[in-house]
């Protein structure tokens, strides 16, 4: 269950695995393919036994009504169907649900996900190769059957491949009216699945791929075709020019506290323990978040807490023992929810990077981020520049000259004058910075910083710093410049820096830093570079006293 | 299929009608002035008297101004059969004046059993169809062109409409282009030299009127008598059906139905939704299939995403309406950490966690679709800085609090304090 709502994972693993035997269908991209019979129209359905209603209702706790509700829309064997557009959060089991439902039905369906198909042409040309029972292996070279980048190309390629599969499933009704067998698929509806419809959106802001796909029912004319849509953006959240044809809608609520408690109660190792552990951390963690996954990976690591002090782990526990082992958790609980979701935001610029990276950054968990030790490694001079790019960001232009220079004292005395003018003004500049973030920057400024700063740190007094980057720094300022800017690149492929687009008046291109001030803090810290809080001004500060 | 119970068989055939809006429409065909009679007299006039023609139809959305042309082209292909060839195109396939030329040149191959050359250039196959146009002129066999989803052919240069008016004008051809659109406006979109060459027939095609609907509803939902089904079940059902649609309760849910959205699609949409609802054990239609398929039709997501927020995202959403009451020009995540500690400060919530906790929330609520990003420049800048707005007003939030099952009694002070 964990993995199902998993944004990033590819469904056709998820679909692998709902099926116990390998279904040849699913296994695409192994090597093994080779000696796999040739695809029948049977293999559009999944392969094996189908499981019984009430076992498909099990599987899947709290979704009861949703499938009952999707099990009507489907209706009977060989009705005709409206497209049904299926919506709900992120992991509510919205593709779980659906498979599991025709794995009970056995029908014949056709799955595509716009995640793994992330362009017109490969969703097209993914339901063209499955329709027409093709198998992209090395003997064709894993090409497609057909070449098909245009709606209009494909409207004509799939109006003919679920012809020839319609006529092929009528002709297998009349068939196996004589002798029924395991391993056929039921009926002569073929029914099409679109998976992460949300991600089409974005595809090209030009093209009308969604109306397309909203109007291909209408557009095949086709009883015999059923359309599905997935997505975890209600309707209302699909602007078109002109409106579209509305398909009939069906909605996954997030999981109450009760069904995700069924869930996780599903296969722990020792039920009692678990659920005892469940009445103390579930409630807490639901309040910030109830998504399956990401509640099940700060389960995971705090019910290894919760279990320290047991050494028989198949133990069931007593009053006793629970209040014991709950003083023993309690302390944790609280750090916990503050820490286990960590969102690296400074790389994360776009909303769909985020999802993937709350997967790797979770599993970090166990890594400790709180200390001021930073996690990895980085040279010096990249901690140097990420340092400048730090204070070019926060600072303003004008300011440079006050804080490298050493005859830029003058604008010190004024701001000791009229303190609280100047208080006033420090707030309003913080709040600025609030909303504007990070400035931008030209090369010539971060490095002229650069130059300031590892000149700085050669002619200070304090011999420490002098061991960590000092020495290397006389050979950059002898002009191994070409070394400085393969570290700023590296640093911009890492996302530390951004490169912006080139400024219209200076035609060069803009850099911006991109790390937290806390980041910055512990680079400085590691370099012991007098770096402290509320960046403006502070070089010049640490300077004169 | 074997021995099945009447019911199911009933509820596939209901289905099966539903799905077909050939057979929905087909109460329209006999009334003299409704618009296929309309339709059918300018295109039947085109092929009995050999000239050009050219029309708009436009309504709004789902109000079957494709099916009617098609049951006037059924009709039509049947009165005068080996005389009509008719090639459909789509706005949404073949806006692109090649892609769409050369689709024409397919289907008037297929139609007239020609080998069709997928490597034609565009000027071969311009030439291609005004020499097939004039051909059939000549024949007198009539050319019909559907253009579906009209509008967006007028995008770009025109130039198919061009070229498919300017061959009409000669005296040779013999050809009626249809255009189908949404955009009452269609033909303001038109090229003047397109507009000079298009006969300014239009038909509008409206949402079905009070009677309309209840003799839609008796089509579509009565069963027939002289079929496989059971003669008893039948007389059964549709006494029951019957009462069922004079109910004064059901005409309720069909008020709510119309106001909402009163087009064919919509309706047939509720119909189907009710039809799935059907109890194929007792198997009849009851009133409350029709009440769980109306709320079902009828969503409102925003008051359902709300209900999916955890309290942390709720608190979120509420400092985004604080500030926004504050009437400060832009807010971003940083100005909502901001409101959110100091309501903390001066509330002293139990609901308070550490920044990146928040940021993820925020994110899932951009995931929602709650909040959205103001403007889609900037890329560079990381999610906290990016100026945020909400997407539903106070009064929904108001509603999607109260509605919440749990929800902190503070949250409603605070978002009462901001108002």
């Amino acid at each position: 269950m964990g993995d199902e709502g998993n944004p990033q994972t590819p469904r056709r693993t998820t679909r692998a695995s709902l099926s116990s035997t390998p279904n040849p269908k699913s296994s695409t991209g192994k090597l093994k393919s080779c000696n796999l019979l040739p695809l029948t129209i049977h293999d559009l359905a999944y392969g094996d036994e189908s499981i019984s209603f009430n076992d498909l209702i099990s599987s899947l706790p709290g979704r009861r009504a949703q499938i009952i509700e999707l099990l009507h829309l489907l209706g009977p064997l060989d009705s005709p169907m409206f497209p049904v557009f299926l919506y709900g959060g992120a992991s509510t089991g919205k593709t779980s649900s659906i498979l599991q439902t025709f794995k009970h039905l056995k029908r014949p369906f056709v799955y595509c996900s716009c995640i793994t198909c992330y362009n017109p042409r490969i969703l097209f040309e993914s339901v063209l190769n499955q329709l027409l029972l093709h198998r992209r292996n090395e003997s064709n070279r894993y090409s497609s059957t057909k070449r098909c980048e245009r709606p209009s190309d494909f409207v004509n390629l799939l109006q003919e491949a679920l012809h020839n599969v319609v006529d092929s499933l009528k002709g297998n009704v009349e068939k196996s009216s004589s002798k029924k067998s395991v391993g056929r698929a039921r009926g002569e509806m073929v029914y099409l699945v679109f998976d992460n419809l949300e991600l089409a959106r974005e595809w090209d802001k030009s093209s009308n791929i969604l109306p397309f796909l909203f109007k291909l029912y209408d557009i095949l004319k086709m009883p015999e075709v059923g359309l599905i849509f997935l997505s975890n953006a209600s309707p209302d959240t699909y602007y078109s020019d002109t409106g579209y044809v509305e398909p009939v809608p069906v909605y996954f609520p997030d999981y109450t506290e009760d069904e995700l408690r069924q869930i996780l109660m599903k296969n722990p190792k020792n039920p009692k323990l678990y659920s005892s552990f469940l009445g103390v951390v579930l409630r807490p963690f639901c309040r910030v978040t109830r998504r399956v996954d990401e509640l099940l990976t700060a389960f995971s690591s705090l019910y290894q807490i919760y279990c320290e002090p047991l050494d028989d782990l198949g133990i069931v526990p007593n009053e006793d023992m629970k209040r014991k082992l709950f003083s023993h958790l309690q302390p944790h609980i609280g750090p916990s929810l503050n820490e286990t979701f960590k969102v690296e935001s400074r790389l994360s610029s776009e909303a769909s990077a985020n999802t993937n990276k709350w997967k790797g950054i979770a599993k970090k968990v166990g890594v400790s981020e709180s200390s001021n030790e930073i996690d990895f490694h980085m040279s010096a001079c990249a901690k140097y520049l990420l340092i400048c790019a730090f204070l070019a960001s926060r600072n303003p232009a004008t300011l440079d000259a006050s804080m490298f220079d050493s005859t830029g004292g003058s604008n010190n005395k004024k701001r000791k004058r009229s303190s609280e003018k100047s208080k006033e003004k420090k707030e309003i500049a913080e709040q600025e910075l609030l909303l504007k973030g990070p400035g931008t920057f030209p090369l010539e400024r971060l490095l002229a910083i650069f130059q300031c700063i590892v000149s700085v740190s050669e002619c200070l007094p304090d011999e420490e710093a002098r061991g960590d980057g000092g020495l290397e720094g006389e050979s950059w300022t002898n002009g191994l410049l070409s070394d400085v800017l393969l570290e700023l690149s590296s640093l911009c492929n890492a996302n530390f820096i951004s490169k912006g687009g080139s400024c219209p008046l200076e035609g060069a291109n803009r850099y911006r830093s991109m790390v937290s001030e806390a980041m910055a803090l512990k680079v400085a810290k590691s370099l012991k570079f007098p770096l402290a809080k509320g960046t403006v001004a502070t070089v010049s500060n640490e300077r004169i006293d | 299929m074997g021995v099945e119970n009447p019911a199911e068989q009933g509820q596939i055939l209901l289905r099966t009608r539903l799905c077909n809006p050939n057979f929905i429409y087909t109460i329209f065909s006999d009334s003299p002035d409704s618009n296929y009679s309309k339709l059918k007299y300018i295109m039947s006039s085109s092929v009995t008297e050999a000239c050009n023609n050219s029309a708009l139809l436009l309504g709004p959305r789902g109000c079957g101004k494709v099916a009617i042309l098609e049951m006037v082209i059924k009709d039509l292909l049947q009165e005068y059969p080996d005389t009509i060839c008719v090639i459909k195109l789509n706005g949404l396939l073949h806006s692109e004046d090649n892609c769409a030329l050369k689709e024409i040149a397919r289907q008037l191959c297929i139609e007239n059993q020609l080998v069709f050359s997928k490597m034609a250039s565009f000027d071969d196959n311009s030439q291609f169809v005004i020499a097939m146009l004039r051909e059939c002129g000549l024949a007198h066999k009539t050319i019909i062109f559907v253009l579906d989803e009209f509008d967006l052919f007028t995008q770009g240069k025109q130039r198919l409409l061009y070229s498919l008016l300017d061959a009409m004008q000669s005296v040779t051809s013999q050809a009626v282009v249809v255009g189908v659109s949404c955009r009452l406006d269609a033909d303001q979109l038109l090229e003047k030299r397109v507009r000079s060459r298009f006969s300014h027939r239009k038909l509008l095609f409206l949402p079905p009127s009070r009677e309309d609907l209840q003799k839609i509803l008796q089509h579509a939902l009565l069963l027939p008598t002289e079929s496989s089904l059971p003669p008893q079940y039948v007389a059964a059902y549709n006494k029951k059906l019957l009462n069922t649609l004079s109910d004064d309760k059901f005409k309720d849910i069909m008020d709510s139905l119309c106001n909402f959205d009163a087009t064919f699609n919509h309706l047939l949409r509720f119909l189907f939704a009710s039809v799935c609802h059907m109890d194929t054990k007792a198997g009849f239609l009851s009133l409350d299939n029709f009440k769980t398929s109306l709320s079902s039709i009828q969503r409102q997501p925003k008051l359902e995403a709300l209900q999916d927020c955890s309290i942390l995202e709720l608190y979120i959403l509420v400092c985004l309406r604080r500030l926004e009451g504050k009437e400060q020009e832009t807010t971003n995540f940083n100005s909502v950490m901001k409101e959110y500690k100091d309501v903390h400060n001066s509330f002293q919530t139990t609901d308070y966690y550490a920044r990146n906790v928040c940021l993820r929330a925020f994110e899932h609520l951009l995931q929602r679709q709650l909040i959205s990003l103001v403007d889609n420049r900037g890329h560079s800048q990381s999610v906290e800085f990016r100026p945020v707005r909400l997407l539903i007003s106070s009064h929904e939030l108001h509603q999607g609090l109260k509605a919440y099952r749990s929800c902190p009694a503070i949250l409603h002070k605070l978002l009462d304090l901001a108002v």
